[in-house]
């Protein structure tokens, strides 16, 4: 997912060198050419590092995804960090890249250099946690499709308009509950 | 961007506010072209202020207007800044502390008695204390609850907005021009508190919400999740209060008494480490003005935490980030700042590839002519800092039983337990110290680093190794800026020496050989001298076959430097009898390197050494012309060289055509001595231009114009 700093909100999940998955809002369609220099800009890093990540670790790469998980799976291990993108590259201004790595997905969120990290990193696997389960794959080893509508409530609920919120449990069910009440209607 | 000028959306008549958020969406992506972002800002401000339809709710609108304040903070006028701060006053002090009711699922009959819900609880299950903050838990919540968490969770950016005198971006530095002096001429207490204007209220109500998070953020959280949110929020509030301590400086003394206390009770809890950055950076910003003494909060900081949690990839990023933040506190020597570097590279040394481009910004504000040495070392010796750091973590998580002192007398068999041996441990403590130490014998690390060979291949250290050339590189454009005579002539007698000493890592060895070989030339030419006065050193370098064998590229750009610097128009005290040394020391070495033994191989040195040694010697001949018999003898043996049967198997054609070509062009430029010495030692004006700049195109250029010369020929037309 990237936020881009200071500007309307984009909503696109992105990336990693298995596959990538783009999916963009309406918000950005006039600016195609930065939304591919940013998931590509944006992909290559977070797929860089975290391969790096997992070297260093002494971890094998990920494999391909064969098929979904059936319970929730824990990302209190999954590999992540912190990285920054310097101003121009894509960004007019310096930013925080926030990612965190899954399975053979890679998700990140981009802050500004001063926001709250911590409650980045922890809105980030929030979400990744339930983005993973309104994942669809396609076939088993390739392209996964992220259920855009659920997607897009997700993050509509969880990163309002890109913002951080500092959501306690009780806040985290309640919000669980409406997109439950959602996709049952 | 509609696609036909008739199909206009606006937000202006909108009612509904889950409506407004989606229409926002698109509006606010469209540029500002048409004041769209006044547009909406106007209009939530609009809904805001009045009251809301049934079964509406003002939650959608807070995030949408925390975009509007990013994009255009000036889309709000003051009457409406203070509609909105007012609001968010109820809503962050006054939210109810009673837990909500769920939304209805059965009909009307469902439930006649269904209890009551009781009060909010803090994270540890006790009932609320205070009044509501995002750290108070209930089963459902009510809407100014929701209210409350988003108007804390936009509060900072509102704040850096809004919240000083006249306006800023909420993403301006937050060491903006915010007056930090200007007292608050309101007072602040509780009771009076009702007469202030809404900014100076918004203010009060922020530090108190603050204060009670801080509080908050003592309990122990049931969950785990809480418990991450205490830190997430902690952070919050102390920056929040930096914030309000810039705009309204009567705030510092309340605030440094709670953060001091703050700091002792978390400063031994390494989950909470990250919390102490935004707490130190706020004594950096108010402690002089209260006089406060916060060195020990400081020191904390910078000895205890990289060395404990330099393996912590999310706190190593924002440690260093700190560290830019406050770049100009490294510039004085002797603070205490500047003295932990060696902490600092262990953040480095253990996460370099996010670490590497934040180091490139910082690396300058460490160097200076009191720490460049120390560093230098300390450059070469970060892939083994890594190795080092990995045996530390691995030692400490050894059961009590392990570690059992080792017998001095046995030496160690593994890195472990080298760890503990009397023989290596101080070697590991000067490696892994916390705070610069110049040390007089690098040469004592030697078998520390033979020993941690074994880690040599470990990832980790190779990625750190990885970013070493870069990190050298930038070390001498930085300290080639102001480094004095003195400490190019140290730095140049460590690059041979260290050449001996490095890591064996065999990429990093020839990385770190290929920058240390052109930067050698850099300090030759700023400091040409620098051949004569350490001649005696160089001449030693020079003379040792394994210096050719094991580095090449030094060995073969230092004798360029030779043959470029040692001459009276860059030295008066360049003697003949120096010059002559140099050309008996080098004669030798390439007598070594060229001469055929019956039965035995050559060993295949690159060509570029032997042309490089050719050229060199001819040009020290040029200015001792007593010598130029012998070099003329030399190169005439060349081709003998060249095409006996051992060369041919080992150098390609065009190998062995260079290097009969040079010496060739060498031998006929010594046949006019005049011309030989000026092509090879021009005044020192004269290398000014173009082409002696240019030295690798030059001098090939010019031998070739020399030989087509001499060669003769009529119709040969220069150019």
């Amino acid at each position: 997912l990237f936020r881009a700093p200071g500007a309307a909100c984009l909503r696109a999940a992105a990336a990693c060198s298995w596959f990538c998955l783009v999916l963009v809002s309406f918000s950005f369609l006039r600016f195609p050419g930065f939304v591919t220099r940013l998931l590509r800009r944006g992909a290559q890093q977070v797929d860089s590092q975290c391969r790096l990540l997992q070297a260093a670790a002494g971890r094998a790469a990920a494999p391909t995804l064969p098929q979904l998980p059936d319970e929730p799976v824990s990302l209190q291990a999954a590999p992540g960090g912190l990285f920054r993108l310097p101003a121009g590259d894509p960004f007019a201004e310096p930013a925080t890249v926030v990612w965190l790595a899954v399975l053979a997905l890679g998700f990140a969120l981009v802050c500004d250099p001063h926001e709250n990290l911590p409650l980045a990193e922890s809105t980030l696997r929030r979400l990744a946690q339930r983005l993973l389960g309104s994942l669809r794959l396609l076939s088993p080893g390739s392209a996964a499709l992220l259920r855009a509508d659920s997607a897009e409530a997700l993050l509509d609920r969880f990163l309002p308009h890109g913002q951080l919120l500092f959501l306690n449990e009780p806040f985290v069910q309640a919000l669980d509950r409406e997109l439950g009440a959602r996709a049952a209607r | 961007m509609s696609p036909c000028n008739e199909l206009i959306l606006s937000c202006d008549e909108v009612q509904d506010t889950k409506l407004l958020s989606l229409i926002s969406s698109i509006l606010l992506a469209q540029g500002n072209k048409k004041a769209e972002v006044s547009a909406v800002g106007q209009r939530i401000v609009k809904l805001l202020e009045g009251r809301l339809p049934e079964g509406q709710s003002s939650r959608h609108l807070l995030p949408v207007l925390s975009n509007v304040i990013s994009l255009s903070p000036v889309s709000l006028t003051e009457e409406q800044t203070n509609v909105v701060s007012k609001k968010m006053v109820d809503w962050l002090r006054y939210a109810s502390i009673q837990q909500g009711v769920p939304q209805p699922s059965g009909g009307f009959f469902s439930n006649p008695r269904a209890r009551q819900p009781g009060p909010v609880t803090e994270v540890d299950g006790a009932i609320a204390t205070d009044f509501f903050t995002v750290l108070s838990l209930g089963q459902h919540y009510t809407e100014d609850q929701w209210l409350n968490m988003q108007a804390f969770s936009m509060l900072r950016k509102w704040l850096l907005c809004y919240g000083g005198e006249g306006m800023s971006t909420p993403n301006s530095d937050d060491r903006s021009e915010m007056d930090g002096s200007v007292m608050s001429m309101v007072s602040t207490t509780s009771t009076s508190s009702h007469l202030l204007p809404p900014k100076e209220r918004l203010r009060e109500k922020a530090f108190e919400y603050c204060q009670r998070l801080i509080e908050q953020s003592n309990r122990r959280a049931l969950k785990k999740a809480d418990g991450e949110l205490q830190k997430a929020c902690l952070i919050e509030a102390v920056t929040i209060l930096d914030i309000i301590c810039k705009q309204d400086s009567s705030y510092v003394y309340r605030t440094l008494s709670s953060l001091k206390i703050l700091h002792d009770r978390i400063s031994g809890d390494v989950t909470y480490a990250r919390a102490l950055l935004p707490i130190a950076q706020f004594f950096l910003n108010h402690s002089e003005m209260a006089a406060v003494d916060s060195d020990a909060i400081y020191k904390h900081l910078f000895t205890e935490i990289p060395a404990q949690l330099f393996h912590n990839p999310s706190l190593a990023f924002e440690f260093i980030q700190f560290c830019k933040d406050n770049s100009q506190l490294f510039t004085d020597t002797s603070s205490i700042f500047r003295q932990s570097f060696p902490n600092l590279f262990k953040f480095l040394a253990w996460n370099s590839p996010p670490l590497i481009s934040e180091f490139v910004d910082l690396l300058p504000f460490l160097l200076d002519a009191g720490t460049a040495i120390e560093i230098f070392h300390l450059l070469l010796d970060l892939p083994c800092l890594t190795a080092a750091l990995d045996i530390q973590l691995r030692s400490t998580s050894l059961p009590a039983s392990e570690k059992a002192s080792c017998d001095p007398a046995v030496k160690p068999a593994t890195c472990l337990e080298a760890f503990r041996h009397p023989l290596y441990k101080s070697m590991f403590q000067y490696l892994l110290r916390v705070e610069a130490s110049p040390e007089d014998s690098p040469e004592r690390l030697i078998p520390l680093r033979q020993l941690l060979g074994s880690l040599a291949s470990s990832p980790r250290v190779v990625q750190c190794a990885d970013t070493v050339p870069v990190l050298l590189e930038l070390f001498f454009s930085v300290v080639t800026e102001f480094a004095d005579k003195l400490l190019i002539n140290q730095l140049v007698l460590l690059v041979l020496q260290r050449s001996d000493q490095l890591y064996e890592i065999p990429a990093f060895k020839d990385d770190v050989y290929r920058v240390l070989s052109s930067q050698l030339l850099t300090l030759c030419k700023l400091h040409p001298a620098l051949i004569v006065e350490l001649s005696k050193e160089l001449l030693e370098f020079l003379g040792s076959v394994g210096n050719i064998r094991n580095k090449e590229a030094l060995y073969t750009h230092m004798v360029w430097a030779i043959g470029e610097y040692m001459s009276v128009s860059y030295d008066k005290r360049c003697t003949v009898e120096q010059i002559n040394r140099f050309f008996e020391a080098l004669e030798a070495m390439l007598f070594e390197i060229t001469q055929l033994r019956p039965l035995a191989s050559i060993p295949n040195y690159a060509p570029r050494v032997i042309t490089v040694l050719m050229t060199t010697l001819t040009k020290l001949a040029s200015r001792s012309q007593d010598l130029i018999p012998r070099v003329s003898l030399f190169l005439s043996k060349m081709r003998m060289f060249v095409q006996s049967p051992a060369v041919t198997s080992v150098y390609c054609e065009e190998d062995r055509e260079e290097i009969l070509i040079r010496a060739t062009e060498l031998m006929n430029l010594l046949k006019m001595p005049s011309v030989a010495q000026f092509v090879f030692t021009p005044p020192a004006d004269v290398a000014s231009t173009q082409f002696q700049r240019d030295t690798n195109e030059s001098l090939p250029f010019a031998l070739r114009m020399v030989s087509r010369l001499l060669e003769g020929g009529a119709g040969f037309m220069p150019g």
